[in-house]
């Protein structure tokens, strides 16, 4: 898309890459902000209102989020997926309260949907569906739900426990769960169809596809999908000293990783993909990587070696290469170099199919192999009333895709059981700003991305225990300050602007201009907040930023506090300085002892004169406003803005026989949690 | 000889084509005619004409027109300076009047000072004073000119009695932008100035320079041209005019001549004093002679600013006494 | 456009002292511009007093109104209602005194305190820097001087400068005013129109700045016919 231009953000078109990129378009930069507020709950409900697997996502997510995050062009992405982990594992008391208060609106519409499959697709479907207020059963074969989350991703990724968090978010709206449910055996598919208005076959892709080659009867060889589920359900499947994981992709990575914490001591992943073909994520193999798994790129299979029916090794050809022109799956073969492995146990994991049993003998149409026919705009199959969505639809993806498309397939379903047609359900492609400029992205201070560190490989291949530790609440606070809350910048309301170019001159990206009057493009702006503190004319707004706004926020304030202690102290801090929301809140019985008040604002360089005389109209003795230090700022220039700005409202405070000192601007690198308390006590002992 | 313009003794002298000295008055700060009668009397037989300053350095002081009918009374002739910082149109035409109606026959016509420059050292001065500057210096020539010649008001009203005046002016040779200054000069002269008295010259090479544009335009045979020798009293103030005041810079070897005559009296004040002045004595009469000697040169303009009891001294050591006289 | 500069705060409480209701008046043009008293500035200027009126213990409603341009009848007619509905005892405008004057000569017996100096017409020179640049003087002759004005830019507004007192090319009153007449020659030099220079320019009329009295401009072309404004009334 990467559309891009001068328009302004309040365009609802001009999305940030990370939302547009996201299937179920997460704001992140909505997260990210309030991350930076300290308000973790608020974060939880906006990733929980548009995804349902949102603790699930937070371990397991492909991010395309991070892939396209801008600060790509500064230096790295915002660790975005590892931010919503730290949002739902640190809010688990409200979310298991918020269930409790859940309504189930399931059933209130009267109409009955069965979903076939308990996976995120499907799940997904019966959150929507669910709220919709229609009644819906999952029937799943298996004895939990989840599918491929429960029984094909590892425990130290996701454990099941994380799984659950959501499906009892999801069970809590009264979406009945059948689980050990075999459609087509337990109930064949017409009677479901005919028990309820509306079917969706959900299903992810359970059968590992496999090889023909000699010697695949051998004992020893092993596909993929029940080796992962075996493990999964707590099993140790035998293996020997050394295994053969055959494919590329993440299952493999998967197989390999399982493998090797299973006790196999020589684990090697072998694929037909070059180095930089494997579609396996590029962490994933790094992990892989790190825990002493051999990858051996170019090599197809020929021969499973065997011995008295028993694997003993396993032979290749180079592949030259995987994919023909077109794009197509394409594999050609130098038969002449060859190489051969040691093997006890090979592993076949090289793609999954769907297991389309459930609908045998009934009118869906198989379009060929284990496809049925599906109209991917509207979801529907040849069957009237009955809809698909998932892996089992649209092929492998990864889990946020499926919940996409479970999304889609509940407004398909929900359209169909209110209108009575099939309707096309838009796609989750979605109009967003290009890149962010060079000329911009040099100007922006630049800032490590906040990594974890992982349990020590030797270590980890002990268990099946999670090895990414979760972001403490600091480092989840430093990251979410990266975030350049893209084209939620500055607005200019174009009758009040007086085109007095006083943005332009203060902007500290050089992103504002004159087009008749100030624009700020919303793909450059970087929401500093600079030029709408300046502006002369009251004319431009920020996205999220009351802009002269300060007054009635201290007045609400001090309401909530109880009332005002007389000639209080009033303290703006940067929020960026605090490593707990705890420091951005104001105890009322400290208020009342001390007579500090705190208000935390994202760069104090946004305050306005006005807002640094607000408190004083409210019954301030003095104002002191805490800066962020020489490079711990998060904006050029934004200290020497705050500087001049409290020196002119010392003048004002001056003139009018207050004085100058009553206001003063501190400097600090922080951590507020110290910092602000010595600052503020010092101030308010000079108070008197 | 020609007709003279105005018949003034400074006029006269340089009819003659002898070398032409003038030197400076300044009046007090008060009403007190003695002060001038006092110094009258110290100057009388030194110099040709004697200009009468006018609020110089945007301070005031007794006007110069007054100042100058005491002079006369006292048988000098005065050089009545006229600034258009301080007078429209109307007043200054009607002061010129005036003053020619008392017997002055000479007029310099300057710009003068900004008033911001009457605060300086004890002095508050009158800084938030309104300037006129109705008209500049060049126009005010020529308005002098128009009076004088074509028997006209600036505005263009009749004059039955033609006020009888040789016309001056300042010009600062190496003012900035220097390569304006010979032009600015001509304007002046097209104006219809008949003698200039150029700001102070210490830097007698620099001065030579302008001098031989000057010449090479025919100006020194349009106008006279007197160099302005500042008496230089002390170290500071030659350090003080080098730094501050616009125009004039002062040669390294004339700072550091001061200079050791200042140490050479030690910590004894007095003798410090003393040596600078019989120093200041010695550069002035050198000064003199070398701008005596630059073509184009047709007289002296001494201002020995407070201190004109130095002036017959330095006069009489140049060897320009005594000056000549007319019936 | 016209440069202004607010006046001391404390000055403006002196004016409005016993006043109960007081509105303080933005100017959406060039005093919005010079960040002397736009929308901003008025809430500036309105939260001071508030400050220093409750201090003193007085009850003194300070509210505020900006608008697009004080000098023009369409624009403050809004203002002038509103003072009139409202029942303000006294304006505070941070207009120009143009809007000063405006406002007085329109808005009946309620005064109209000036809460700015104005200083000059002048350019933005950078953020917040502002030169004065021309004299209103009502005559341009900078065809005369390379584009660079004396009447504006000479201490001495001299039409045949420089005078002796310039300096490495500054005034003599100070070393932070560039002489202009300096620029002028350097500008002519530029141009190569030097020898313009050589002429005298004679001695001004100064009557069509303000010395000849007050002074009002009708474009008789531009203006509307006596009946037309009749009749746009009825």
């Amino acid at each position: 898309m990467g559309e891009s231009g001068s328009k302004q953000s309040l365009d609802e078109n001009l999305k940030a890459p990370c939302v547009a990129a996201c299937p179920v378009h997460t704001d992140n930069r909505r997260l990210t902000e309030y991350v930076a507020h300290g308000r973790y709950e608020d974060a939880l409900e906006l990733t929980l209102s548009v995804n349902p697997f949102s603790s699930v996502c937070g371990r397991i997510c492909s991010h395309a989020c991070e892939q396209e995050c801008r600060r790509n062009n500064v230096e790295k992405p915002l660790s975005l997926r590892m931010l919503k982990r730290f949002i739902v594992d640190n809010t688990r008391d409200y979310r298991l309260a918020r269930r409790g208060k859940i309504k189930k609106t399931a059933g209130t519409k009267g109409k009955k949907v069965a979903v076939v499959g308990a996976g995120p697709s499907g799940m997904t479907a019966a959150h929507d569906l669910a709220k919709d207020g229609f009644s819906v059963t999952v029937f799943e074969r298996a004895e939990k739900p989840g599918g491929m989350l429960s029984y094909a991703i590892p425990k130290y990724r996701l454990p099941y426990d994380i799984v659950r968090e959501d499906v009892d978010d999801i069970l809590a709206l009264g979406v009945e769960l059948k689980t050990g449910f075999d459609v087509g055996k337990d109930v064949t598919f017409d009677q479901l169809k005919k028990d309820h208005d509306a079917v969706l076959i959900a299903g992810g892709l359970f059968d590992s596809r496999t090889l023909a080659l000699p010697g695949m009867d051998a004992d020893g060889v092993i596909l993929a999908m029940p080796f992962l589920r075996e493990a999964a359900e707590g099993g140790t499947p035998v293996l020997g000293k050394k295994v053969v994981v055959i494919g590329g992709g993440n299952v493999a990575v998967d197989v390999a990783r399982t493998a090797k914490r299973l006790g196999a001591e020589e684990v090697t992943m072998i694929c037909l993909e070059g180095e930089d073909e494997m579609p396996a994520w590029d962490w994933e193999i790094q992990e892989t990587v790190e825990e002493g798994i051999r990858i051996s790129n170019s090599w197809g299979p020929t021969e499973v070696r065997t011995d008295g029916g028993r694997v003993t090794g396993i032979d290749f050809k180079e592949c030259t290469c995987v994919f023909d022109d077109t794009g197509r799956f394409n594999p050609q073969y130098d038969e002449s170099n060859t190489c051969s492995f040691d093997a006890d146990n090979v592993i076949v994991s090289i793609g999954q199919q769907a297991d389309i049993s459930c609908v045998e003998g009934s009118k869906v149409k198989i379009a060929g192999g284990t496809r049925f026919e599906y109209d991917r705009a509207t979801l529907a199959t040849s069957e009237p009333g009955v809809f698909a969505s998932g892996e089992i639809a649209v092929g492998p993806g990864a889990a946020i895709e499926a919940v996409a498309e479970g999304r889609r397939a509940a407004q398909a379903i929900a359209h169909w059981l209110d209108k009575g047609d099939v309707a096309s359900i838009p796609g989750t492609d979605m109009p967003h700003v290009g890149e962010l400029p060079e000329r911009v992205a040099e100007k922006v201070i630049k800032r490590d991305r906040t990594e974890v560190e992982f349990a020590d490989p030797v270590e980890r291949l002990t268990n099946f225990e999670v090895i990414e530790p979760c972001f403490t609440e600091k480092e989840a606070r430093q990251e979410a300050a990266r975030c350049m809350s893209c084209t939620l910048g500055a607005v200019v309301d174009e009758e009040k602007c007086a085109v007095c170019l006083t943005c332009v001159r203060v902007c500290p990206f050089d992103v504002a201009k004159i087009e008749k009057k100030a624009v700020m493009p919303a793909d450059e702006c970087q929401a500093c907040g600079l030029c709408a503190a300046e502006c002369p004319a009251v004319a431009i707004k920020l996205e999220r930023w009351g802009v002269h706004e300060m007054k009635n926020r201290i007045a609400g304030k001090l309401e909530r506090l109880g009332g005002k202690p007389d000639k209080f102290l009033l303290g703006f801090g940067c929020l960026f300085q605090a490593e707990t929301r705890d420091a951005l809140q104001n105890d009322p019985a400290a208020v009342k002892s001390d007579g500090i008040v705190r208000i935390s604002v994202p760069c104090t360089a946004r305050l306005t004169v006005s807002d640094l005389l607000a408190p004083f109209e409210l019954g301030a003795g003095g104002v002191t406003v805490i800066a962020c230090e020489g490079d711990s700022c998060q904006y050029p220039i934004a200290l020497d803005r705050i500087e001049r700005r409290v020196k002119e409202a010392g003048g004002f405070l001056e003139a009018i026989g207050v004085g100058a000192d009553k206001i003063q601007l501190m400097k600090t690198n922080g951590p507020a949690e110290t910092e602000w308390p010595k600052i503020l006590s010092e101030a308010r002992e000079k108070l008197g | 000889m020609a007709e003279l313009l105005s018949g003034s003794n400074l006029e006269r002298v340089l009819a003659a084509g002898k070398f032409a000295v003038t030197a400076e008055l300044g009046p007090p700060m008060d009403c007190n005619g003695e002060v001038v009668r006092e110094k009258a009397k110290i100057l009388k037989g030194n110099a040709d004409a004697f200009n009468i300053t006018d609020n110089q350095t945007a301070v005031v002081r007794m006007s110069s027109i007054a100042s100058a009918f005491i002079i006369l009374q006292e048988g000098l002739e005065p050089v009545m300076q006229m600034t258009t910082r301080d007078r429209n149109r109307l007043a200054i035409q009607a002061d010129i009047l005036g003053a020619c109606a008392l017997g002055c026959k000479n007029c310099l016509c300057i710009a003068g000072d900004h008033q911001s420059f009457g605060g300086a050292g004890r002095l508050k001065g009158h800084p938030g004073a309104k300037n006129v500057y109705d008209i500049d210096t060049i126009q005010l020539i020529s308005a002098l000119k128009g009076m004088r010649d074509d028997g006209v008001q600036q505005g263009g009203d009749p004059i039955d009695k033609r006020p009888p005046l040789f016309i001056g002016c300042a010009w600062t040779p190496m003012g900035d932008p220097i390569e304006i200054r010979p032009t600015r000069l001509k304007k002046k002269v097209d104006a219809g100035a008949d003698f200039i008295q150029t700001q102070g010259v210490y830097d007698v090479e620099a001065f030579k320079e302008q001098m031989k544009i000057v010449v090479d335009m025919g100006l020194h045979e349009r106008t006279a041209i007197l160099a302005g020798i500042i008496v230089p009293r002390n170290f500071g103030m030659l350090k003080y005019m080098n730094n501050f005041v616009s125009g004039v810079s002062v040669p390294k070897e004339l700072m550091d001549r001061m200079k050791a005559a200042m140490k050479a009296g030690g910590d004894d004040k007095k003798q410090k004093r003393i040596n600078q002045e019989e120093e200041a004595g010695k550069i002035t009469v050198e000064l003199i002679q070398q701008c005596r000697e630059i073509p184009g040169i047709k007289g002296v303009h001494l201002q020995a600013i407070e201190w004109e009891k130095k002036i017959p001294e330095i006069v009489e050591k140049a060897g320009l006494l005594p000056r000549p006289t007319f019936d | 456009m016209i440069i202004a500069d607010q006046k001391p705060v404390a000055e403006i409480k002196g004016f409005i002292e016993g006043k109960k209701k007081v509105l303080i008046a933005g100017c959406g043009t060039c005093v919005t511009v010079c960040l002397a008293g736009g929308e901003t500035e008025v809430k500036n200027v309105a939260s001071a007093l508030r400050i220093a009126f409750k201090n003193d213990g007085k009850d003194v409603e300070i509210l505020e109104d900006t608008v697009e341009r004080q000098c023009d009848d369409e624009f403050v007619e809004p203002l002038l209602a509103r003072v009139k509905n409202e029942g303000f005892d006294a304006v505070v405008t941070l207009a120009c005194g143009v809007g000063c004057n405006f406002l007085s000569t329109r808005i009946g017996p309620v005064q109209v305190f000036p809460g700015v100096n104005t200083s000059f017409l002048g350019s933005n020179e950078a953020q917040g820097d502002y030169l004065e640049l021309c004299a209103g003087c009502g005559e341009c002759i900078l065809h005369l001087t390379g584009g660079i004005c004396p009447m504006a830019r000479c201490s001495k507004q001299i039409m045949n400068g420089p005078c002796g007192g310039t300096s490495d090319g500054k005034c003599e009153i100070s070393q932070d005013i560039d002489c202009g007449w300096y620029l002028i020659v350097k500008r002519m030099q530029e141009l190569d129109i030097l020898g313009q220079y050589d002429e005298i320019q004679a001695a001004r009329d100064w009557s069509k700045g303000t010395h000849g009295g007050p002074r009002r401009l009708t474009k008789e072309t531009a203006a509307m016919a006596a009946e037309d404004d009749a009749a746009k009334e009825s």
